[in-house]
């Protein structure tokens, strides 16, 4: 666990960046350090680590004050990872990646399985392919994926990131949020982590912490920010959107109706037909004999007195979605489908719910209705 | 390609005109110098470039590691320190040389501690200049890693600065192989004795005798320096980018 405790930065020259900080950062949790540039985040990131001392207050890890250990040890026990890198262009990616490992003296075969590991984890495969490779021989978003290997280096329990994938263009990066978010899974890490990226916070954080000049403004987790905006300042920076941007917060198996109505391929088109007008619906999906998910049936195509199966009226289907699709991905699909509805399957293609407008409707009213009463 | 070709012409002429003079043996009533004479002559300039560039390379590249430090940046030592060293190639070798006379007396010491402060600008400079050029970056991830500062010299400053600290080495030995014709005149021997008898006698195959060797050891001295460069330049810093 970090714990900030009134902690302020004023440097030589009077400015003071950051202004009696209280923070308390949870073992395992991520934590976004948000605001706009000037704002005291990337300070406060590197108190942290003692590459910035501070003016006063205190920082502690796990219940120990940062100052009573040595900074270089201290540090060897925090990954690091910046925007620019900083890989070191002399040595192999190996090399950098067992930095830290050496400076601890690891015996060379420990440091060496490692180091594979991290290439692997990092998605740099195979190993053997890049481990002998210089850093100029990588690509920029190769290179950031060493850069984080690196900061990982001897399993840090802790990890301090200044806008890692900043600097990368934007497809890269997004790729790159994806499989970190996959490894913060996998490895349980305690992250502090810098950006003024308001899209990139939602994404990544457990927790945002919000700053303007030097102070703390708001400490919430990404709904609870987007929801309930502390003051203007935080209602401007999360930006007029705000309620888009929480769609991706939450999953399709949160909004769907579970077992929908459905009618089978092989029914006769009147019984379906009658099924429509009794539940009142345009559309129906359409089910094999195993609940394996076809296409939709609409009713404008059905006329009275037409005979035969449904699925020789059966409308295939455009898109998809998985229970786990995040609800700002669902809601685009569900504009793009001429249907309007999105049948949510399982990885067997099974029909596992429907999303509606009118359930997502519901559901996002629900959690802003106690903002919009105010 | 082009160049070793140069390089190899010159040096072919250079050796070829000395061994040629040497030859000859008698000039009127003077006599050339004997191939033993100039080895040994040889071998005193060789000896006074070593030891004065052993000494401008050991207080060069610590002085410009130290002003390189941020404090030394802060307080604008780095800047005095360099011009102090740019002053003492300012003054005009013959002068510098001839200075040392009077403070050191006649011999040794007056031309190695004026070859060494001839000599040290160029190593001084590069130094300080190679640790500025690295990226901040890289200093800042280092000691975020927990490298302490001595670390981050030895493993990361000084490999990633020796290419530019062996390019001042070798303009510093070049310049320096030159200079110390003149030890000749504070009482030194070397290669300057042989010219200086030439001129004294006036006698210019004799003066060339001197002057040709001198040139080709430069040449050679510059050919073993930058092989010895390319050698010691981190294969990280000469593959090729693969991708911007």
């Amino acid at each position: 666990m970090i714990k900030l405790e009134k902690v302020t930065k004023i440097y030589p020259d009077g400015t003071e960046a950051v202004k009696g900080i209280s923070l308390e950062i949870p073992k395992g949790e991520f934590c976004v350090l948000l605001g706009p540039s000037g704002c005291g985040k990337t300070t406060t990131l590197k108190m942290i680590n003692r590459l910035i001392p501070l003016t006063s207050g205190r920082i502690l890890i796990d219940g120990k004050d940062i100052t009573e250990v040595n900074e270089n040890e201290l540090r060897r026990g925090i990954g690091y990872a910046i925007q620019e890198i900083g890989l070191f262009p002399h040595m192999t990616v190996g090399e950098n990646i067992a930095t830290v490992p050496r400076l601890l003296h690891w015996p060379k075969g420990r440091i060496q399985r490692r180091v594979e590991e991290l290439l692997e984890l990092v998605g740099l495969v195979p190993p053997e392919e890049f481990v002998n490779k210089y850093p100029a021989e990588l690509s920029g978003g190769q290179r950031q994926r060493v850069g984080v290997a690196r900061a990982l280096g001897a399993d840090p329990p802790i990890l301090l990131m200044d806008e890692p994938f900043g600097a990368i263009d934007p497809i890269t990066r997004e790729r790159l949020q994806d499989e970190f978010l996959r490894i913060q899974e996998e490895i349980k890490k305690t992250i502090v982590f810098v950006t003024h990226d308001i899209n990139e916070a939602i994404k990544m954080g457990d927790r945002i912490a919000l700053m303007r000049d030097g102070r703390l403004v708001q400490y919430a987790t990404p709904a609870e920010l987007l929801a309930h905006p502390k003051d203007d300042f935080v209602r401007d920076f999360v930006g007029a959107d705000r309620t888009l941007k929480a769609l991706r917060l939450l999953r399709v198996r949160e909004v769907m109706d579970e077992q929908p109505p459905s009618v089978e391929a092989s029914e006769s088109l009147s019984e379906a037909g009658e099924r429509m007008r009794q539940l009142g619906v345009n559309f129906l999906p359409v089910v094999d004999r195993e609940g394996r998910f076809l296409g939709w049936l609409n009713r404008s195509a059905l006329r009275p007195g037409r005979e035969g199966r449904v699925q020789e009226l059966m409308t295939p289907y455009s898109v998809l979605a998985t229970p786990d699709t995040p609800l700002n991905e669902a809601l685009s699909m569900m504009f793009e489908s001429a249907v309007g509805n999105l049948a949510v399957v399982d990885g067997e293609g099974k029909l596992r719910g429907l999303l509606t407008f009118r359930r997502m409707h519901e559901v996002l009213r629900e959690s802003y209705r106690e903002e919009d009463e105010k | 390609m082009r160049r070793r070709i140069v390089f190899l012409m010159l040096l072919g002429t250079f050796i070829g005109l000395t061994i040629w003079i040497t030859g000859i043996g008698k000039l009127g009533i003077y006599s050339t110098f004997t191939g033993q004479d100039l080895l040994r002559e040889t071998g005193v300039h060789l000896q006074y470039v070593g030891f004065a560039e052993l000494l401008a390379i050991v207080i060069g590249v610590s002085l410009g590691v130290l002003v390189s430090r941020p404090w030394a940046q802060k307080h604008k030592i780095s800047t005095l320190v360099i011009g102090a060293a740019g002053m003492g190639q300012c003054i005009p070798s013959m002068a510098l040389i001839a200075l040392m006379a009077p403070l050191l007396g006649f011999g040794l010491w007056s031309v190695i501690v004026a070859l060494f402060i001839y000599g040290l600008l160029p190593i001084l400079r590069n130094t300080y200049a190679g640790f500025r050029s690295i990226d901040p970056a890289i200093i800042e991830a280092a000691r975020g890693m927990g490298m302490s500062r001595g670390q981050i010299v030895r493993r990361i400053e000084l490999p990633l600065a020796r290419p530019v600290i062996m390019a001042g080495i070798r303009t510093s030995t070049v310049i320096n192989v030159g200079t110390a014709a003149l030890a000749v005149l504070v009482g030194g021997a070397g290669l300057g004795r042989v010219i200086l008898t030439g001129v004294l006698s006036r006698q210019p195959l004799i003066t060339l005798q001197g002057a040709a060797p001198t040139a080709a050891l430069a040449i050679i001295l510059d050919f073993l320096l930058e092989t010895l460069e390319n050698w010691l330049t981190p294969r990280g810093l000469k593959v090729k980018k693969a991708q911007a």
